[in-house]
């Protein structure tokens, strides 16, 4: 039996013995697949955490009745479209730069990825505090320039995307690294064949470093989307879904179920999001990953 | 007309020079192999003609025009690449007019291109692949077709065959000789296989060290080779070397002697050498002859037998190695000791310097 674990599905033989991954099944299921069929299950239950009954679908029911998960859900898929687009198109936009012959191109490729490093409550605070309508750094310097910097977090209309700007400003220093890696990976013969065709710069990137990087674009488009339907913690550290439910999203809507003891609640709202983000990245995946008869 | 030449062309990258003062020059319609060890610079000199890499110094004319700081598009070039260079994600069709649309040419034009390019190279059938779908030879042929529709006065080849199987590449090898017969165009091909070099040229240039060694036709490389590293380079399997010592000079015949040669005659040109003078012997291995009053005696090694001929290896009185090609069906056993003649109108003498001192017309 442990040799058939062993022999992969096309009949391929492991190099290593079936027990090898043992350890690493083991956490696996102790960790992650025993707490995912918990939550089905729990998300079918009335629980206080010490005592679950059964009540069937009355939490998905209930979850779908709350006046805001409409605002939520749209909020949620507004927020990774708009995170994930702006870190492809930035990320790719730096990469370039970043992979050009530039001055200081090592300190620079360090900045732009350090505001992946820090706390995401941090930076939340921190632009929290950037932003304040009145007293924040951002419009008192606009002010200088004579223009009257918008109510960033508190105006219902521009929360959500403020915290998204956010977003976008700590993690599109990982969409610029995966870019990096994938630009580099390009062999440098694409760009002298087309230098000998006469390519211009921006023909060479529209010929061969966009559909060359593709496999870098899927990589980021799935992380930062996947990342963005599930944000919590910037929200919660800047709005926490305000101002009313502005910028609420699943995850905070979920939070907040949590908070007021609904368990059984929150957890079908778990699962939700899960089938949500299931039934969204799929697909995007599956057309981003589609192969090109690579050589 | 595409005549190239290269004046006291160098190339440094910092304060290291690669190529050390090349002076060449190419006729309109010449097949020209560059040829050399690994890091000899052939290579980086094909770059410096296509403008992918500076000319430290020097001149390069394509035609009469001055290159050195032309642009590759403007240089009248193509270049074949090694790893073909061909894009993934487009079809052969757009693989091979992407040089076109990239300068714009009309589509109707652009397509009349492709398509004879692809008639002269017989792929029509494969247009609508992409490169991942096709054979190592099918991809050679798609670079050439790329390098074809450009239809440049100098094509250049940057060792196109090398990844290919060892059938393949004396397939490939007779198709671009074909293309340069069909095409007349001038090309410049790089080259660390000899073999190539020897039947596709019509001029060979060997490099090394980023200097060059000699230019010529390959087969006055193989028979009167101007040093000891041309001796060597050219010829398979490779040329056998001894020191010997100049006994008398007799006109153009030179008498030598050494460890391993007993009062064996060479024709030399008698201005370069004098009795008592230390020189190098080169005997080609298809030059040996088993004969018992044969001036070179040897205990056989190896004996490789390819049928047609048999390649014996010999261990001569110094221990030094030679390779020997016999007929395919002659008997010979390990450690049996065999006296071997050179012919003297083919055997050659180097100086100290390893330059050649043999002459012949």
């Amino acid at each position: 039996m442990v040799t058939a674990i062993a022999s992969t599905a096309n009949g391929r033989r492991s190099p290593y013995p079936g027990w090898f991954f043992l350890p690493a099944a083991i956490v696996y299921g102790v960790f992650f697949l025993m707490p995912t069929f918990a939550s089905f299950y729990f998300s079918l239950t009335r629980w206080s955490l010490f005592e679950a009954s059964f009540i069937g679908l009355e939490n998905f029911i209930q979850f779908f009745r709350e006046p805001f998960l409409v605002k939520g859900l749209v909020n949620t898929v507004l927020y990774a479209a708009v995170t994930s687009g702006m870190k492809v198109v930035i990320g790719l936009l730096l990469a370039l730069m970043l992979t050009s012959q530039i001055m200081g191109r090592g300190l620079l490729r360090a900045l732009v990825f350090f505001p992946v490093l820090v706390s995401t409550i941090g930076v939340g605070i921190t632009f929290t505090v950037l932003m304040h309508p009145t007293k924040g750094a951002i419009n008192e310097g606009l002010s200088l320039l004579g223009i009257a910097g918008p109510g960033w977090l508190t105006d219902p209309s521009l929360a959500l995307f403020s915290v998204a700007l956010v977003d976008v400003w700590k993690g599109v220093g990982l969409a610029t690294v995966i870019y990096i890696a994938g630009i580099v990976a390009i062999p440098k013969d694409y760009y002298e064949a087309a230098r000998i065709d006469g390519g211009t710069k921006f023909q060479n990137f529209l010929y061969i470093t966009l559909p060359l990087s593709r496999p870098a674009t899927a990589t980021v488009i799935t992380l930062s989307f996947i990342g963005g339907l599930r944000t919590f913690d910037l929200i919660w550290a800047m709005t926490k879904g305000g101002p009313g439910f502005a910028s609420d999203t699943i995850a905070s809507v979920i939070y907040k179920q949590y908070q007021s003891g609904f368990f059984g609640l929150s957890t079908a709202g778990n699962v939700v999001l899960f089938i949500l983000i299931a039934v969204l990245v799929v697909p995007i995946t599956a057309v981003l990953n589609r192969r090109e008869g690579h050589q | 007309m595409a005549s190239l030449s290269l004046s006291s062309v160098r190339k440094n990258y910092g304060a290291l020079p690669v190529i050390k003062g090349v002076d060449l020059s190419i006729e309109h319609g010449e097949f020209v192999v560059f040829v050399g060890p690994s890091g000899c610079g052939k290579s980086t000199l094909l770059r410096m003609i296509a403008g992918l890499e500076e000319i430290t110094s020097g001149k390069l004319l394509i035609g009469s025009k001055l290159c050195n700081d032309m642009e590759p598009r403007d240089r009248g070039i193509a270049m074949v690449f090694q790893s073909y260079a061909l894009y993934p994600h487009l079809s052969v069709y757009d693989n091979v007019g992407f040089g076109l649309k990239l300068a714009k040419t009309p589509k109707d034009v652009r397509d009349r291109k492709i398509r004879e390019a692809a008639r002269v190279l017989k792929m029509e059938h494969l247009l609508d692949r992409k490169p991942g779908q096709l054979s190592g030879g099918q991809r050679q042929r798609v670079a050439i077709g790329r390098a074809i529709v450009r239809q440049p006065e100098v094509f250049l080849f940057d060792e196109p065959l090398s990844n290919l199987d060892a059938a393949l590449r004396v397939d490939m090898r007779m198709e671009i000789a074909k293309l340069h017969k069909e095409l007349g165009a001038t090309m410049i091909y790089v080259t660390h296989d000899q073999v190539e070099a020897m039947t596709l040229a019509d001029k060979i240039v060997v490099l090394d060290g980023g200097v060059v060694q000699q230019v010529g036709a390959p087969i006055e490389l193989y028979q009167r080779p101007a040093n000891l590293f041309v001796a060597g380079f050219i010829g398979s399997p490779k040329m056998n070397f001894t020191p010997v010592r100049v006994d008398a000079v007799n006109g153009n015949r030179v008498a030598v002697s050494g460890e391993d040669v007993i009062n064996l005659t060479v024709e030399a040109d008698p201005s370069n050498v004098s009795p008592g003078d230390t020189m190098t012997l080169g005997v080609r291995p298809h030059d040996l002859a088993p004969n018992q009053a044969g001036s070179i005696v040897a205990r056989v090694g190896l004996v490789e037998r390819l049928g047609n001929e048999t390649i014996v290896s010999l261990e001569l009185v110094s221990g030094t190695n030679w390779l020997v090609v016999l007929d395919g069906d002659r008997p010979l056993a390990r450690g049996e000791t065999l006296a071997l003649g050179a012919d003297p109108a083919k055997a050659i003498l180097f100086d100290a310097a390893g330059k050649s001192v043999t002459r012949r017309s």
